[in-house]
């Protein structure tokens, strides 16, 4: 009877499990065998060993361009997140104002980008808004008579590019969120603040800041993770099998993908994996440490 | 007071204009590939800006229907996301009530370790799992994909779905064991219906997940036939984009409006479905 009940949690996850393991963890330690071999196009099943010459070529040689990816995901997660967090605070008070009648018609109507299937967004905003012939970027210039620009073929305006678009698709579900925590603060603590003289500011950031952040820290940690992540936005504006824009940005994650399916570097790419997954291991013990702190 | 109320009119009218604006630049790009959608092919592509509204036709939409394998690729789509949501539902349910109802030991870890593992982005073992399904035969086959799409969502559902088990009082559930109720019983008939918000927004995610999947539907899949609506769209504007571009409108909308559909019917408990499991262990 007790070795029934001892057995029985295990039970119920060998479904899961079976297909956890088949789908993500076989290929972790796939792709961690891959990252010691040659294995390349030439290579496809005569591969040898090479030890850790994959990591040595990633970490230390900057011509392969890691490094430098590395860097611009830091910029980009940073700069995304900052901006995203700041603008939707704002933007979730202004609905909360009191007064503001028509709130929930701007709700809904500011989800849509959230709910449009992204890669259908991207896809929208390369060709309708960033063509540099006739994207609606250029024809809103070319009434103020500013010559064309051509937004994705250069690094930096891409990047821009990219982060503009970014912060429209992620901007929604950091404001919804904002707007919840928002809700569930005690109204009666602003009454009181005022009664005691304070201002907007003061109230703002006495009472709002620390009655969101229970609700907002676990919702930013998130939404870093998925902005790190980010990869359909830079491949399908810049990197496209095909239709390269001219732009050269990669971050870690492009990185990976394109010394995979691209340049057929398997060996390079599985090593950049490798190294990306111990990153986001150590990235979610320090998120781990500082909720723990905090609550 | 009065000049207070005035400054109070005046802040609420600057407010609504504001928020005007920002919904007009939110919805823009979609307002634009709408209005595209309907124009004829030509005028789009001119370089004036509003050359595209003359010529108001149906004539994109009716030629996706019609000449695109369009209806095609919704079958797949509706296939292989009715199935990945069978599976990945299946899956998780009965582990998430595991990780929710018992205590055993390795509970900790195994939740720590699906958090890790749910943080893993799944494109750098793409090439591996390639290599994995070129061996066993399982490129080009809905099964094949149905297993990536289930694997991928199933620890984003268990997780979500613990978070919302675990507010569940357990009491309902003692009282119907003692009514001589099986495990299974008590799953179906107790859990199932008193978690259904997490239930559902669960299976929307995983649905929403798979219509818009266009990496591994185009990587896995080689015939056209079987692509599905995301990877279809996407081999339709990268192989001939500039003839297309109102056509690729039209399917762009077309796509997106099921989505949009489903998105806004469980909206309401899209943000406390999402944030209940989140990141809480």
């Amino acid at each position: 009877m007790r070795s029934k009940r001892k057995a029985a949690p295990w039970l119920h996850m060998i479904p899961a499990f079976l297909l956890i393991g088949a789908i993500i963890i076989f290929p972790i330690v796939y792709t961690a065998y891959i990252s010691f071999t040659n294995m390349n196009l030439f290579h496809w099943d005569d591969y040898s060993f090479i030890g850790l010459n994959n990591y040595v070529r990633a970490l230390f040689k900057v011509d392969t361009g890691f490094l430098s990816a590395i860097g611009v995901t830091l910029i980009w997660t940073v700069l995304n997140m900052g901006i995203q967090v700041a603008l939707a605070f704002f933007i979730a008070l202004g609905l909360n104002a009191r007064g503001l009648k028509l709130a929930r018609f701007y709700k809904t109507l500011l989800m849509f980008p959230w709910a449009m299937p992204a890669y259908v967004s991207i896809l929208l905003w390369k060709v309708g808004i960033y063509n540099s012939e006739f994207g609606l970027a250029n024809k809103l210039l070319g009434l103020f008579g500013i010559d064309k620009i051509n937004y994705l073929s250069r690094n930096v305006p891409a990047f821009i590019s990219c982060m503009v678009l970014n912060l429209w698709m992620a901007l929604p579900f950091m404001i919804m969120t904002f707007d919840g925590a928002l809700q569930s603060i005690d109204k009666s603590y602003y009454e009181s603040a005022k009664m005691d003289g304070a201002g907007f500011w003061v109230s703002t950031l006495k009472i709002t800041v620390p009655g969101v952040r229970p609700v907002m820290t676990p919702a930013v940690i998130m939404t870093t993770f998925t902005t790190f992540k980010q990869f359909d936005i830079i491949y399908l504006l810049t990197q496209q099998k095909g239709s390269l824009s001219g732009a050269t940005l990669q971050t870690v994650i492009t990185y990976a993908h394109q010394n995979a399916f691209v340049s057929n570097n398997y060996g390079l790419s599985a090593a950049v994996s490798m190294i990306i997954f111990v990153l986001i291991i150590a990235f979610s013990l320090f998120m781990n440490r500082g909720l723990k702190e905090e609550a | 007071m009065k000049k207070k109320k005035v400054r109070r009119i005046f802040g609420i009218a600057f407010l609504n204009l504001a928020f005007m604006i920002l919904c007009f630049v939110g919805l823009l790009p979609i307002l634009y590939a709408l209005l595209l959608s309907v124009s004829e092919g030509a005028s789009a592509l001119s370089s004036s800006l509003f050359a595209a509204s003359r010529g108001f036709t149906l004539e994109n939409y009716r030629s996706i229907l019609v000449e695109e394998p369009f209806l095609r690729w919704l079958f797949n789509s509706v296939i292989l996301s009715v199935g990945t949501m069978v599976v990945a539902m299946a899956c998780s349910v009965v582990a998430a009530y595991a990780f929710s109802r018992y205590r055993f030991c390795g509970r900790m870890q195994a939740l720590r370790g699906l958090l890790v593992l749910n943080a893993f982005p799944q494109i750098l073992t793409m090439f591996a799992v390639f290599r994995l399904f070129r061996t066993l035969h399982l490129l080009d086959s809905r099964a094949g994909l149905i297993f990536v799409y289930a694997g991928s969502m199933c620890i984003f559902s268990i997780l979500n779905l613990k978070g919302y088990f675990d507010t569940i009082p357990v009491e309902i559930e003692e009282a119907s064991k003692i009514d001589g109720a099986t495990e299974l019983q008590l799953l179906w008939k107790i859990i199932l219906p008193l978690a259904r918000p997490a239930i559902i927004v669960t299976a929307v995610m995983v649905l929403i997940y798979v219509w818009n999947e266009y990496l591994f539907a185009t990587t896995f899949v080689l015939n056209e036939s079987s692509y599905t609506l995301a990877g279809g769209l996407y081999q339709l504007q990268a192989n001939d984009y500039s003839r297309s571009w109102p056509l690729f409108s039209a399917a762009a909308i077309l796509v997106s409006v099921p989505i949009l559909v489903i998105f806004f019917v469980v909206q309401k408990h899209m943000v406390s479905g999402l944030t209940a499991g989140g990141v809480k262990g």
